[in-house]
């Protein structure tokens, strides 16, 4: 049994900690209007302004991408995957606040997450949950990290992060109820690939 | 910032803790359900996920098959037990779902494992499922239960499991059989490989009593439940209850409803016996009947 003291720290805590996660993460997504209707999401991946978003969300070699300040841009393609559903966006911006990522593989079921995205094109919109189901080591498995998180078209390509609100996915699709994620390691390779000039843009 | 972290480590312990004891059951075509590990070489799950009762599997965490045999079904709470031989496996460590109050964080767990969660949205006392079977406490939980979680546990937040959820039991809410109700059906479903239920072996419907028959009767009741059916040889039949006789009362409280008469034989055990007020030709009778065992429904 707690004492009633301790009865009311760890809730106002938590609270407190997930607001400031929240805040962390609205702080590095942005908007992306990709030539599909409605709006994506986006990651801010690097403080020079590569934004990393599912390739589902890009038509074209532009896309406009608005910054939490309200700043819109256009951005030009660098590279687009459409197996792992990723694509990479150069905004040409620097000093931006990059996302601080988290390592996939280390996810445990059960653990909280973030998403925030634009869902309905509600900019900036947070939900919460759980890790459902981590990805398969097989070859054949699922590839995608599943989140018990409630998603909506527009979440595409934005954050799914851990309780420090470090990205530990990029929400790619909703699938009976679940929230799948593509892995930050996989995107990490993705990012790396790209500066090794790896994947060029179709 | 350590409280969310900490918060996040312990859901992902409890599931950790759990998740040894759960297993995939295949039992049906397609999709397993989650099956818990109750006791050694009992394996717990719910009743409607199981289809067929030959050729049965489950599948533990680190993938390995064991054959499972069926020990015993309970249609009316929803639950089934099986046996494996492999007792290696981790069992259950349970919880009291009594002490489970209406905001509390839970978790639901399938095989893999998979996790969801959630907090108890509402805590009741004894209920009756639609398939008749007693249940100790209502628990109804706000959180997704997916496709295969059922049979799987519900887990607190100190990653004691409190119950088994279910999809069977609701087709709109999410409810979960507390432990103790699981205990106790696994253990008279070890024994007897069913639960036996009293029954009266007769159709009841409501029926509007004529003015002189309330008159005529204690607390003058407005309705009555005319006999539309009789079982042969059941327990009403031997106690010479007729077609078109008109139940009244039982054990002395007036029975308005199907449901209530169901509430009053489903207390009691085989064998005993109530008392019943009957209107014969307009004329209050009392009879007594030895309740009989419900006979198993056959699928």
């Amino acid at each position: 049994m707690r004492g009633a003291g301790a009865r009311h720290t760890i809730l106002p805590e938590s609270d407190c900690d997930f607001t400031a996660v929240t805040a962390q993460l609205r702080g590095v997504t942005v908007q992306v209007y990709g030539g599909r209707t409605g709006v994506g999401s986006g990651v801010i991946w690097t403080s020079r302004g590569l934004i990393v978003t599912n390739a589902h969300v890009v038509r074209g070699r532009l896309a406009r991408v608005v910054f939490p300040t309200g700043h819109a841009v256009e951005a030009r393609l660098l590279a687009w995957d459409g197996d792992s559903d990723l694509a990479a966006l150069e905004t040409n911006t620097g000093g931006l606040m990059a996302a601080d990522i988290g390592d996939s593989d280390a996810l445990r079921v059960g653990e909280l997450v973030v998403a925030v995205g634009s869902p309905f094109g509600l900019a900036g919109a947070v939900t919460a949950g759980v890790i459902h189901a981590i990805p398969s080591r097989r070859p054949s498995g699922p590839r995608f990290i599943e989140a018990d998180v409630r998603l909506a078209p527009g979440n595409s390509g934005g954050p799914l992060a851990d309780s420090r609100g470090r990205v530990i996915g990029i929400n790619a699709r909703i699938a009976g109820g679940l929230a799948l994620a593509v892995p930050s390691n996989v995107v990490t390779r993705f990012v790396a690939s790209l500066r090794r000039g790896a994947i060029a843009a179709p | 910032m350590t409280a969310l972290p900490s918060l996040s480590n312990e859901l992902a312990a409890a599931v950790e803790q759990v998740a040894g004891s759960v297993v995939a059951v295949n039992a049906r075509p397609r999709l397993p359900s989650t099956g818990v590990h109750w006791r050694p070489g009992i394996i717990v799950t719910a009743d409607h996920t199981v289809r067929s009762a030959e050729d049965l599997t489950v599948v533990d965490r680190e993938g390995r098959t064991l054959a499972a045999t069926l020990v015993g079904r309970d249609p009316g709470t929803d639950l089934a037990v099986l046996r494996i031989q492999d007792t290696a496996l981790p069992t259950a460590g349970l919880g009291d779902s009594g002490s489970l109050k209406v905001g509390h964080i839970v978790l639901a767990v399938g095989y893999g494992p998979r996790a969801s969660w959630g907090i108890v949205s509402a805590v009741g006392g004894r209920w009756r499922t639609w398939r008749g079977g007693e249940i100790d406490q209502l628990l109804r939980l706000d959180l997704t239960l997916y496709p295969g979680f059922s049979g799987g546990p519900i887990v607190d937040a100190q990653g004691r499991i409190v119950g088994i959820n279910t999809s069977g039991l609701s087709q709109r809410l999410e409810l979960a059989i507390p432990a103790s109700t699981v205990s106790r059906v696994a253990d008279e479903l070890i024994e007897k490989g069913h639960v036996s239920r009293a029954f009266l072996g007769v159709g009841l419907q409501p029926a509007r009593l004529p003015e002189a028959a309330q008159r005529a009767l204690a607390g003058a009741p407005e309705i009555g439940l005319i006999v539309v059916r009789v079982q042969p040889e059941g327990p009403a039949a031997q106690a010479g209850i007729l077609l078109g006789d008109v139940l009244v009362s039982l054990e002395g409280s007036h029975v308005a409803s199907p449901e209530a008469v169901l509430e009053v034989v489903a207390a009691r055990r085989v064998g005993s016996t109530v008392h019943a007020t009957i209107l014969r030709a307009g004329t209050p009778t009392d009879v007594s009947i030895i309740l009989g065992e419900r006979p198993l429904r056959r699928r």
